[in-house]
């Protein structure tokens, strides 16, 4: 074969193309990702997991989680909203002219226009960014998921199925640790209609005794232990709650900005 | 198999096959060109140029740039909430009406809604320990340090938003106000009483 040496190098070029693209430039990209901080402050993004919570990922992967949850944000866009915030020295004037003006659903020139009118007119405003995207108008998240979010988790769990609803937020969504346990234990009970499996293998019921658990479950009428017994997490349940309370990747960012604008 | 035979059926192979030369036609290069001219354009547009901080939907570093919200009002309270529910709401509840019999109401306290920040700015950096008197009521309060260890701009927010909530109406703090008074207390100040509170400008 006289082309021998031509194949080689051909296969050797594809092979090595790929690998460049695929392993060398993601992690010169991102190989080296430290801690960041939170937009417009000092704290540090992400923190390290609880202990419980660290060793939680582990009873989330060792339980499939990501064969039907994901935990990755997607966003397609973002528009900004110019929000008054003084009226000035001539209030009449600049409500009469805010009420002419579009103020939602802005590109950024146009929100700066408008921004800039009101501000002519004597008016303060502010400017809000608002992410935008399938996955946030669901009330998955607020922003996209970013490299950050995973930092200190080994192995990261974006999943890549969802047959169940995304995670990266459900510690935001579902900040109530009973909630979580009982919904391991019976979806059905706080998700009517949910397909998730029950995982009661990870719970005990046992026989109440002469002193109740303090960590027994609250479970709602229809899904209650037998008379005289108690559902009880095991070590594992505790841990799986404590990653899934872990689970909040909703602070702004440089790299993934939105203002944050909750009322008090 | 007779000699005719085999010749007859490989009489157009004459032994090894061999490579032979012919040009590429002309249209696969231009295309090839084409597709590498239009990936470069899709990769310059949508890129960021490998900068691990620009992710879609943004496209360049400057945009990024451009689109980072300022630090409102609005962003303080937030934040300002985020801080008081882990730091202060143990204590002084979610909703700011204070806890019997271990801390006092911060919803329309007189020691909140001050015309200045000075007095309030003292109980979360130096302590209070002793007696103070909150609407009326007398309390004997031994409340640690609790804003010392934190950031300056943590606490202004947290003391905006003290004083921004539950109906209050107090106007904003900024973390360089939060400097200057937690540099004239010096470090570790003893923790104060209401009397003394009050010998101070507000």
């Amino acid at each position: 074969m006289k082309t021998g040496i031509g194949v080689f190098i051909a296969a050797a070029v594809a092979l090595g193309a790929s690998w460049a693209g695929l392993v060398l430039a993601p992690s010169l990209q991102l190989g080296n990702a430290k801690l960041t901080t939170v937009l417009n402050s000092t704290d540090a993004y992400p923190l390290q997991r609880p202990g419980m919570a660290a060793v939680g990922l582990q009873v989330y992967r060792a339980n499939g989680c990501a064969a039907c949850h994901t935990q990755q944000v997607q966003q397609d866009g973002s528009t900004f909203e110019v929000a008054l915030t003084g009226a000035g020295k001539d209030p009449v004037t600049v409500s009469n002219l805010v009420a002419t003006l579009k103020l939602t659903g802005l590109t950024k020139e146009a929100a700066d226009a408008a921004a800039a009118t009101i501000g002519a007119a004597g008016g303060k405003t502010e400017t809000h960014l608002t992410a935008t995207g399938a996955d946030i108008a669901r009330g998955w998240g607020t922003r996209h998921s970013v490299a950050a979010d995973y930092l200190y988790d080994a192995p990261v769990q974006p999943g890549s199925l969802r047959a169940g609803p995304d995670l990266a937020n459900i510690g935001v969504r579902a900040a109530d640790a009973n909630w979580q346990l009982v919904h391991l234990y019976a979806p059905r009970a706080v998700v009517k209609d949910s397909t998730m499996p029950s995982f009661a293998y990870l719970f005990e019921v046992r026989p109440v005794g002469a002193m109740p658990s303090a960590e027994a479950l609250k479970l709602p009428a229809g899904f209650t232990a037998p008379a005289g017994f108690e559902v009880v997490p095991t070590m594992a349940a505790k841990q799986l709650a404590a990653y899934l309370l872990s689970l909040r990747s909703d602070a702004p960012l440089y790299e993934a900005p939105y203002s944050q604008t909750a009322k008090p | 198999m007779s000699e005719d035979q085999q010749k007859n059926c490989c009489e157009h192979s004459s032994g090894e096959p061999t490579a032979t030369r012919s040009s590429a036609p002309i249209w696969i290069i231009v295309l090839t060109l084409a597709l590498l001219f239009l990936g470069g354009v899709y990769f310059d547009h949508n890129s960021g140029w490998f900068n691990p901080r620009v992710y879609a939907p943004y496209q360049t570093a400057e945009q990024l740039d451009a689109y980072q919200p300022k630090s409102g009002a609005a962003a303080a309270l937030a934040r300002g909430k985020g801080v008081y529910e882990s730091v202060c709401g143990i204590c002084h509840g979610a909703d700011g009406l204070g806890k019997p019999g271990m801390a006092p109401p911060l919803a329309g306290s007189e020691w909140v809604l001050t015309k200045g920040f000075n007095r309030l700015a003292h109980i979360p950096l130096a302590g209070v320990n002793g007696a103070i008197t909150v609407e009326g009521k007398d309390w004997t309060m031994a409340m640690a340090a609790m804003g010392a260890a934190l950031p300056d701009d943590d606490l202004a927010a947290v003391l905006t938003y003290i004083r921004g909530s539950w109906g209050n109406k107090a106007g904003p703090i900024t973390g360089d106000d939060i400097k200057k008074i937690r540099a004239e207390l010096g470090k570790n100040p003893a923790p104060v009483t209401g009397d003394q509170l009050k010998a101070l400008p507000e």
